[in-house]
């Protein structure tokens, strides 16, 4: 008997190592600027805002949110990572209608100093590769308490390394298919709020957004194929007070299916992770944030003012973001963004 | 005489011709014996043109090591090293031939990218290395002839013997037969003349208008190969000849296999003599190719290819598609260079008295990267034999990517040249070599620590996910240059599934035992 459980032992020992190189990861490039977030005041509690009606951008969170908009919204960002990596985002968003919210937002990523090194170990160039993202989106409250929306994207991503290689007809640019993503998001009450997001949906067969790259013109370089992840993000938020001041914490579970198939149950296709976050109105108008997304930790500080112009008054906030890439062990202290409203 | 006269010189250098240290490049396609003991020429054409690089070495405790690296870069319109020596359809046009003609230096084919179109397609005559500031091209006219259907490659240099009893330079010239250039009146005044093999009269013809390049009368020439000035082996399509050059007859070897098929290329050298003779039989779209030997003055036959049990496997050299780029021969053994079409294979075979000799249990007769005779696993592109010293006979292997392997005990062991740009100390600086890569090539890691580590590399996406564990806690020891180990230390674009990861830019850390961290980057561009 004890050499059947020796046996069944062996196979399972087997069958986890064989499953260990089969597992789908997240850690490939495509989509990466779409997994990072946008606005540093979301980032500073750990990119949640799927489930919450005042992130910025909307259309990038959850287009749903676009139809809680009373005003015209704006928020920008920028921030500079170790290793030279840099980005931002802006989103601008505003009300159509009773029932209705449209926005826009951009997403950049850029590496600012990439060195160009040939067979011959010589610096032959430097290049600064980048990466955008444009969401289009539009939601529709279907009630007091619940919104839908739709969202498109559509990204670009440039080598910038063609100036390089005079002799290789290499092609810098890409642009990726259209993507949908579409949104839903409840308030139930003063305390909770929940939401579904599902990203990354095409018009092709299976509703993937699959791609085709030929990175040379004169085919010395080989073709190679890709798909987007489709994501579904579940998220819950809730709302109290400690010591008399709000607090907000919000968590989202999210799944990518990284597989060209409408439905895919096969666990290695897919990986699950999750995201959490809190904020804490400390001081009035002060704000002190924490979460994490997935590996990476974060801190954030935010502050709310507004100034007077004429018989208007207009709302700012400022906010701060401190990121520990935990994987990688990398502290990036210089993330910034700042909102309002017209 | 001539058809046309394109004059002695061509222009040579780029404006920038200039002497440096390192290697032209590290993609390198032939060597030669240098004008001194202890030095060698590298023929190189990289991603920024061709050219030479004199390497002297020096030897201590049977370790070499180079002392000074010299080059001259070429125009940037004309190439050794012609467009299809990988993938020539033409064994005889695998190859970079070269010969050591004394005053002449190391000669070496001249191709031309005529038009900047075409690529080096178009033989134009051949160059001459005395010295790093002395090299120069030199143009070889065309024989006054009809050449009907002609295309350029056709009368490509594909052999060079010097005859320095009489001065004169051989050159086989596929359909225009054979040229000789007699530089006794010295290497600017040649006198020049230009023969065909008739296989209909055994005669050794001087080139006229009669000439007729068709396989049964004048036969292209691919190969020649000569020991002593009373001999000279005559490879062509229709059969291997045996030259007199006193009476100008020739004969045929007298052996059918190599009678009746077309030579492709003919080697001689070593104590006792060994003659390697390649043959390319075509039958319609598909070729037998066979490797021939004549060792010690005896009779030529197939090369046998033992496997580690002394049993004899056949037909390992036709079934492999091979074909050898240049012999080198140190003492009784002699080293082919082969490879496989487009280079999917490619190392050296070592024969010996019996035969190829196998290095490992597996019948694996090609001696390369897993045998330890270049650090990467590149393709090898030839060989050469040259004197070290007054005693020893060195081995160099060029390389495609991993500039050349020097070996100063007859291919025990080896050691690599090759440009390197400095890194910093215990991980202060990591070079990906090259950082742009598609799925399958390979970019080494580069770093250097000062002492002995335990090295882990790992891959990370832009967003810092980790997609790959290169080495984990690896051995590595310290240098002055490079504590890379080529053979692991370098990524392949993929993910530790094996999959190849997306387009876009990766982030590579190498860390040590010590508490040092250091980044790299590199850029893959896809691939499946």
């Amino acid at each position: 008997m004890k050499n059947h459980y020796l046996f069944a032992l062996l196979l399972l020992a087997a069958a986890t190592i064989s499953f260990a190189d089969k597992k789908a990861n997240l850690g490939g490039f495509d989509n990466f600027v779409e997994r990072m977030g946008a606005g540093s005041r979301e980032l500073g509690r750990g990119n949640t805002g799927s489930a919450d009606t005042s992130a910025l951008p909307g259309a990038y969170f959850n287009p749903a949110i676009l139809g809680f908009r009373n005003s015209v919204e704006y928020s920008l960002a920028a921030e500079k990572r170790d290793l030279d990596r840099a980005g931002g985002s802006l989103g601008i968003e505003g009300r159509i209608g009773s029932r209705m919210g449209i926005g826009a937002a951009v997403l950049y990523r850029t590496d600012l100093d990439f060195t160009v090194i040939n067979d011959d170990d010589e610096d032959v160039g430097t290049a600064r590769p980048y990466f955008t993202i444009t969401y289009v989106g539009l939601g529709y409250r279907l009630t007091r308490k619940d919104a839908i929306g739709v969202s498109f994207a559509l990204s670009y991503d440039n080598m910038d390394v063609s100036d390089s290689y005079e002799g290789a007809d290499l092609v810098d640019g890409y642009q990726s298919p259209v993507t949908l993503n579409l949104g839903w998001l409840r308030e139930w009450n003063e305390k909770w709020s929940s939401s579904i997001v599902i990203r990354n949906l095409s018009f092709s067969k299976n509703l993937s957004a699959t791609w085709t790259r030929n990175a040379s013109t004169d085919n010395s370089v080989s073709e190679s194929e890709g798909v987007r992840p489709k994501v579904l993000q579940i998220g819950l938020g809730y709302h109290s007070k400690l010591l008399g001041r709000p607090i907000s914490s919000w968590m989202e579970a999210i799944d990518y299916q990284i597989a060209d198939t409408l439905l895919a149950f096969d666990p290695d296709l897919h990986v699950w992770t999750g995201r959490f976050g809190m904020e804490w109105e400390a001081i009035p108008d002060g704000l002190l944030r924490f979460g994490f997304d997935d590996s990476n930790y974060t801190l954030g500080l935010g502050y709310r003012f507004s100034v007077r112009l004429g018989k208007h008054r207009y709302p700012f906030e400022i906010n701060y973001a401190l990121i520990y890439e935990s994987e990688a062990d990398l502290w990036d202290p210089l993330s910034f963004g700042l909102r309002g409203a017209l | 005489m001539f058809r046309k006269i394109f004059g002695f010189l061509l222009v040579l250098f780029a404006a920038g011709a200039f002497a440096s240290d390192g290697l032209v490049s590290n993609f390198t396609f032939a060597a030669g014996p240098g004008p001194s003991t202890g030095s060698f020429w590298v023929v190189c054409r990289g991603t920024t043109g061709s050219g030479l690089s004199l390497v002297n070495l020096s030897i201590a405790n049977r370790v070499v090591s180079a002392t000074s690296i010299t080059q001259e870069i070429l125009a940037d319109s004309i190439s050794p090293v012609q467009d299809g020596v990988f993938s020539d359809v033409t064994a005889e046009h695998r190859r970079t031939p070269f010969v050591n003609a004394k005053s002449l230096g190391l000669v070496l084919p001249l191709f031309v990218d005529r038009d900047s179109a075409g690529g080096y397609l178009v033989p134009q005559g051949y160059l001459s290395a005395r010295a790093t500031n002395a090299v120069s091209a030199r143009a070889l006219p065309n024989p006054e002839s009809s050449f009907e259907g002609d295309t350029a490659m056709l009368h490509a240099s594909s052999a060079f013997v010097y005859d320095s009893s009489d001065r004169n330079l051989w050159i086989a010239r596929g359909t225009y037969g054979v040229t000789i250039e007699n530089v006794s009146k010295g290497i600017n005044s040649p006198v020049r003349s230009f023969y065909a093999v008739n296989a209909k009269t055994l005669s050794f013809d001087t080139l006229s208008a009669s000439y007729e390049a068709t396989r049964s009368k004048n036969p292209a020439v691919f190969g020649l190969a000569s020991e002593s000035s009373e001999k000279m082996w005559v490879a062509t399509d229709s059969g291997l000849f045996i030259l007199n050059p006193l009476t100008w007859k020739l004969s045929r070897s007298g052996v059918t296999g190599l009678d009746t098929s077309r030579v492709t290329g003919v080697w001689i050298g070593g104590t006792p003599t060994q003659i390697i003779v390649e043959t390319s039989k075509r039958y319609g779209n598909s070729t037998e190719d066979k490797l021939w030997r004549s060792y010690n003055g005896g009779k030529f036959a197939e090369v046998v290819f033992r496997d580690t049990t002394g049993k004899v496997q056949k037909n390992i050299y036709d079934k492999a598609d091979y074909s050898i780029s240049n012999a080198a021969f140190v003492g009784k053994t002699a080293f082919l260079s082969v490879q496989a079409v487009e280079g999917s294979e490619s190392g050296l075979l070592k024969l010996d008295s019996a035969g190829a000799v196998p290095w490992d249990n597996e019948n694996q007769w090609l001696y390369g990267f897993d045998a330890g005779v270049v650090e990467r696993n590149v393709v090898i592109t030839s060989v050469v034999a040259f004197p070290l010293s007054s005693s020893v006979m060195a081995l160099a292997v060029c390389t495609y990517g991993s500039g050349v392997s020097v070996s100063a005990d007859t291919g025990k062991t080896w050691t690599s040249i090759v440009n390197q740009t400095a890194v910093k100390d215990d991980l202060g600086s990591i070079r990906m070599v090259p950082s742009v890569i598609s799925a399958d090539d390979q970019s080494l890691v580069s770093y250097k620590v000062s002492k002995p580590s335990k090295i882990t590399i790992e891959v990370f996406s832009y967003d810092m996910r980790k997609v790959r564990t290169i080495v984990k806690d690896a051995d590595r020891q310290a240098s002055v240059t490079r504590s890379t180990k080529a053979s692991e230390d370098y990524w392949d674009g993929r993910d530790n599934g094996g999959r190849a990861v997306a387009m876009g830019i990766y982030y590579i850390r190498v860390k040590d035992n010590h508490g040092h961290v250091g980044w790299g980057k590199a850029i893959t561009l896809g691939g499946k």
